[in-house]
C-alpha cells in the first residue's frame, strides 16, 4: 500500500521533494520513521526537538485534510491512498 | 471597475461594505491599501503599536517620518489620501477577549493582519460566534499562508492549525512576502463582498517564494472542533 506525503516550505528543502509515495507504513509514527530513514538527519532535525525527541510544535501534520489531534495523534492509522501533508505554519504578519 | 461580473452592483456592494483589518503591519498595509483603492466604503483598522524603523521593510503604509507615530494614525492618513470617498476608523487598541466581539460584530469581513496566534485564535472564535468571514494570512521569510474561513462553511483556523507554533522573538520577513499574501487577502475580501468567484475555503494556500510555488493543502472541518464544529452548515 502507498501513502502520498506532501512536503511544504522548509520540509521541501529538507527532503528535496515536493511529494513522495511511501509503502509499507501503517500509522503516522511508522511513516515519519520511514521518512527519516530516507531523508536523514536534515529531516529528523526539522521534525523532532533535539532534547526530547518529540515532534516539534512547529510541525503541522494533516491526514486527508484533518488535523492529527482530532484523529489518534501519532498512532493515527494510515491506509492506501491516504494523503499526508507536512508543513510548518508561519506566524508573522 | 470593468471586470466581468463586478460591474456597477459590485462597486455599490464594495461601497456599502465594512471591513475590519486587524493589524496594520506587513499584511494589513497591502490588504488595506488595495481595499481602499478598490473603494471598500468603511475600513476599521486596529493596531496597538507604534511605527518602528525595523517595520519599514514590509509595512509599506508607514514611512520614515512616521517612526514613533501610532500605526493606525499613519495608515489612516495614507488610506484617506488614496481614496477620499471611504471612511477609515482608527482603533489604537490591542485586541483582547474583552473587546474582540465589539470589534467584529456586524462587520462584513475581518482580515487577519496579526503577527501572533493567540490573537488570531481570538479573532477566529469571535468571527465564528458573530458569523463574520475571516481571512487568515501569515508570513515568515519567503513563505506565506492564506485561508478564507466562512461561518457555517468550511474549516476554521483551529481545524487547520490546532496549536500555536512556538513563539519566536522576531520573524525575519522579506517585505515582498506579506505584499503577496496581503494582496491576496484583499482579493478574497473583495470577492466575498461582491459575491464573485470561488473563495479559498477548505484549502490553505502555501506560497513559497524560495522556489516560487503556490500549493494548496486540503483542510477539512472537523465536527468535534470546539470553534466551528457545532455550527450549522
Ligand atoms: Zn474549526
Amino acid at each position: 500500500m502507498a501513502v502520498t506525503v506532501k512536503f511544504f516550505a522548509g520540509f521541501r528543502e529538507a527532503t528535496g521533494k515536493i511529494q513522495d509515495s511511501i509503502e509499507g507504513v501503517n500509522n503516522v509514527t511508522s511513516l515519519l520513521d520511514e521518512l527519516v530513514r530516507r531523508f536523514g538527519e536534515k529531516l529528523a532535525e526539522r521534525l523532532y526537538s533535539s532534547d526530547t525527541r518529540e515532534l516539534r510544535k512547529t510541525v503541522n501534520i494533516l491526514v486527508n485534510g484533518r488535523r492529527l489531534d482530532f484523529l489518534q495523534k501519532l498512532n493515527t492509522p494510515l491506509k492506501d491512498e491516504d494523503v499526508v501533508a507536512i508543513f510548518p505554519p508561519v506566524a508573522g504578519g | 471597475m470593468i471586470i466581468s461580473r463586478f460591474g456597477e452592483t459590485g462597486q455599490q456592494k464594495l461601497k456599502a461594505a465594512h471591513v475590519v483589518v486587524a493589524g496594520i503591519g506587513g499584511l494589513g498595509s497591502p490588504a488595506s491599501s488595495y481595499l481602499a483603492a478598490a473603494g471598500a466604503g468603511h475600513l476599521t483598522i486596529i493596531d496597538s503599536q507604534r511605527v518602528e524603523l525595523s517595520n519599514l521593510n514590509r509595512q509599506v503604509l508607514h514611512w520614515e517620518p512616521d517612526v514613533g507615530r501610532s500605526k493606525v494614525k499613519s495608515a489612516t492618513e495614507k488610506l484617506t489620501a488614496m481614496n477620499s470617498n471611504i471612511k477609515v476608523d482608527a482603533i489604537f487598541e490591542q485586541i483582547t477577549s474583552e473587546n474582540v466581539d465589539r470589534l467584529t460584530k456586524g462587520v462584513d469581513v475581518v482580515v487577519d493582519g496579526m503577527d501572533n496566534y493567540p490573537t488570531r485564535y481570538l479573532l477566529n472564535e469571535a468571527c465564528a460566534r458573530n458569523r463574520v468571514p475571516f481571512i487568515h494570512g501569515a508570513v515568515e521569510g519567503l513563505v506565506g499562508q492564506l485561508m478564507t474561513i466562512l461561518p457555517g462553511g468550511g474549516p476554521c483556523l483551529k481545524c487547520a492549525i490546532p496549536n500555536e507554533p512556538p513563539k519566536k522573538p522576531c520573524f525575519p520577513v522579506l517585505g515582498a512576502t506579506p505584499g503577496v499574501i496581503g494582496c491576496l487577502q484583499a482579493m478574497e475580501a473583495i470577492k466575498l463582498i461582491t459575491g464573485v468567484g470561488e473563495p479559498l475555503v477548505g484549502r490553505m494556500l502555501i506560497f513559497n517564494g524560495m522556489d516560487m510555488t503556490f500549493d494548496e493543502i486540503k483542510v477539512n472541518r472537523d465536527p468535534s472542533c470546539q470553534v466551528c464544529g457545532r455550527q450549522d452548515r
